[in-house]
């Protein structure tokens, strides 16, 4: 029998960017918050220090600020005739843990997802017409509005410190810039990065080709700034060393250096680390959460937390999870179509080219996680007829590597063996002179792609595992078909001695590492029948339950999620602080 | 704290040859480089406090994790040191964990070193 605590005004489950945003803007708010975080505590000055933080093969190789699978994982399989088995080691992607959560160890890749995608159903179906949309493609507008959503983007840019260059102010086209992005009220809060060459002679090329290049927008800060909040980033010294990795020089935009401290300097604001939340606990006739469940993984102990408010701010898959094991809301069911827990769960697709110069240094001892230069022509670019190459979606193209690191860049032209004299060689010659273009692609929510129990395998706490059921679709397929038809014209006008071609991703599978962007499985929208939060992140069941992250995404473009994951935090958080307090009940009504 | 001020801006001119004085007002502003890292109030934070490290030895808070570099180095720091020091920290304590790639523009690290100098307790 779970020991119960005093209650408090909100739990968080969960301190990464999303928990620190709203544990601060709650308790800044009045608001008794505690937070609780399954993994351990993480401050820079103590945890990302060199040389300790630059060891690749702690970090890097063994995924040391990440998800524990021997603790929890998920079951995997390609389609639902498949029986899934458990994920014991990470590959794919990688969910963080700990204080700063993901937040801690991303790039830095920072997007505005626009109306193109808030919107998606409907414009698709102005431009191409209702049959254009595939029967099994489940997507939905998202409920809420670009123009809703700007201040909060603006926001949560001048928080994170982000570098980049407008290309669409208030309307005005900026050359340089993105020119296809939605309206932005400001410019960046910080000026775009140095670019790297690669970034250089793909812009170059791009440009030749008619394409409309432009810095990729980046929280890794160009010179050293302070935010609104009063947080102090340093510049980025191009290390090399930021995803999966923390930022040894205060540079990078984390929560672990904006706002999870100031909360924590909060009085309002309990954080218990260690704490692996089990169930979300709801009242007896199931309209509202009275708390959650969880045991303190220092000595076993089960513990209640009751609160008046819930919100799940953990790992996208990780809410959809506690959802399942709580009992909140349907699992979906792919032969009925019944069921909104697990549903649209959607990756990420991609390809790439490797170009080898012999008479070029691209010096890849210097690096950060989010420079280079972009392509948005067949992505955020609504005029690219997506008729001829019949996919819903897009891709970003991009140039300017993210790390040089020793034990993981191999930069080898095809054909080269994979061990011995030549391949030492081949290493010595190509590391400097390597360079790639780089494909990130949608991925179009489907009927048979979703999250649900898995029937045999259990974690520690004696709770079924939750099994992902994922394959790349004909939609995506097509897609990288003709963007990998993209980056080889490119290539080929660049002059290199040689070029591994790009080629279309055909099939997903749990290893290697592609992308942590997991989004769905408690997806927002407009009506209870389509989604399990309303646009407020309110859940539709429980008025007090609240879902954050990327879970929450109907679908999952080209970009890097964490933009939106930002913007919707804060924009959440002003919803329950300015409207949820004063009269608690339904945001929306059903 | 303005005599300290001039001392530190003589010390300064004497070691660069400079042709004009140090600015600590300028260097106040420049030290927006330094602040994510080196806090002036005492609190440690990925890199040291430097509240009171003119006339500091190197490595010598006991509350901060230095490297073995800086705590072996035999370096006292003044507006001179603490100058090259910006400038290449390799170059005055070989092996020190400074992630810092250095500040190119002798006015600048004079400037920040003379705004250094006039917060000395």
């Amino acid at each position: 029998m779970a020991r119960k605590l005093p209650e408090t005004d909100v739990v968080i489950v969960g301190m990464g960017w999303t928990g620190g945003i709203l544990a601060k803007e709650l308790a800044e708010a009045g608001m008794k918050v505690v937070v609780l975080e399954r993994g351990a505590m993480r401050r820079p000055e103590e945890d990302f220090q060199v040389p300790r933080i630059r060891d690749e093969l702690r970090f890097g190789s063994r995924t040391d600020l990440m998800m524990n699978t021997a603790q929890d994982t998920l079951t995997v399989r390609n389609t639902p005739d498949q029986e899934a088995l458990p994920m014991r080691r990470l590959g794919s992607f990688l969910p963080g843990e700990g204080v700063g959560g993901a937040g801690s160890h991303w790039n830095g890749v920072n997007w505005r997802w626009g109306d193109m995608e808030l919107q998606i159903r409907t414009k698709y179906e102005e431009k191409y017409g209702k049959a254009f949309v595939p029967e099994e493609m489940t997507i939905q507008d998202w409920g809420v509005t670009y123009a809703e959503l700007e201040p909060y983007y603006d926001k949560f840019e001048k928080i994170a410190g982000v570098s980049g260059k407008a290309g669409n102010l208030r309307g005005r086209r900026i050359d340089g810039g993105n020119i296809f992005e939605d309206a932005r009220a400001n410019e960046f809060p910080l000026p775009p990065l140095e670019d790297p060459l690669s970034g250089v002679l793909f812009a170059e090329a791009a440009r030749k080709l008619g394409y409309n290049p432009h810095p990729r927008p980046s929280a890794n800060a160009s010179r050293a700034y302070t935010n609104p909040d009063g947080s102090r980033l340093g510049a980025c010294q191009y290390c090399g060393f930021c995803e999966r990795f923390g930022c040894e020089s205060n540079a990078k935009g984390t929560p672990n250096v904006t706002v999870i401290p100031i909360a924590l300097r909060n009085p309002n604001v309990t954080l218990r680390t260690h704490s692996w939340v089990t169930t979300v606990n709801k009242d007896s006739d199931g309209r509202k959460a009275t708390g959650v469940t969880y045991t303190n993984l220092l000595n076993g102990e089960e513990l209640e937390q009751p609160a008046g408010m819930v919100i799940l701010a953990a790992y996208g898959l990780n809410n959809a999870a506690l959802m399942m094991w709580s009992g909140i809301g349907e699992i979906y069911n792919p032969s009925t179509g019944q069921g909104l827990i697990g549903k649209n769960y959607c990756y990420q697709t991609g390809t790439s080219a490797q170009l080898f110069f012999e008479d070029k240094f691209f010096n890849p001892f210097m690096a950060t996680g989010s420079w280079g230069q972009n392509i948005d022509n067949f992505n955020t670019n609504w005029e690219f007829d997506r008729r001829p190459h019949n996919y819903v979606g897009g891709s970003t193209i991009a140039a300017g590597g993210s790390n040089g690191r020793p034990i993981e860049y191999r930069p080898l032209p095809a054909g080269t063996p994979r061990w011995g004299t030549e391949w030492k060689r081949a290493t010595r010659k190509w590391y400097q002179g390597a360079m790639a273009i780089g494909a990130s692609g949608s991925v179009m929510p489907n009927r048979a792609n979703f999250l649900d129990l898995d029937p045999t395998y259990r974690n520690v706490f004696g709770q079924p595992l939750m099994r992902m059921t994922f394959e790349y679709k004909p939609n995506e397929i097509r897609m990288t078909e003709h963007i990998a038809g993209v980056i080889n014209s490119i290539a080929e006008t660049m002059g290199a001695a040689s070029v591994n071609r790009a080629g279309p991703r055909r099939s997903w599978t749990v290893v290697p590492y592609q992308s942590t962007h997991n989004t769905g499985g408690t997806i927002m929208g407009r009506t209870p029948r389509e989604s399990v939060v309303n646009k407020y992140l309110q859940s539709w069941q429980l008025h007090n339950l609240f879902v954050l992250g990327a879970g929450v995404f109907p679908h999952n473009a080209a970009y890097n999620p964490t933009g939106p994951v930002g913007a919707l935090a804060y924009w959440a958080a002003d919803a329950i602080k300015n409207q949820y307090a004063r009269a608690p009940g339904p945001l929306v009504q059903a | 704290m303005i005599l300290r001020v001039t001392i530190a801006a003589a010390a300064l001119l004497a070691a660069a040859g400079a042709a004009r004085a140090a600015d600590p007002a300028r260097g106040q502003e420049l030290y927006a480089q330094c602040i994510a890292c080196h806090s002036l109030d005492g609190e440690n934070g990925v890199g040291p406090t430097l509240q009171g490290v003119i006339g500091r030895r190197a490595g010598a808070l006991a509350e901060f994790r230095y490297s073995p570099a800086m705590r072996r180095a035999a370096v006292v720091w003044d507006v001179t040191n603490l100058d090259r020091f910006m400038a290449d920290p390799q170059t005055v304590v070989r092996g020190n964990r400074m992630p810092f790639s250095g500040i190119e523009e002798a006015s600048d690290r004079a400037d920040i070193a003379a705004f250094i100098a006039a917060t000395a307790p």
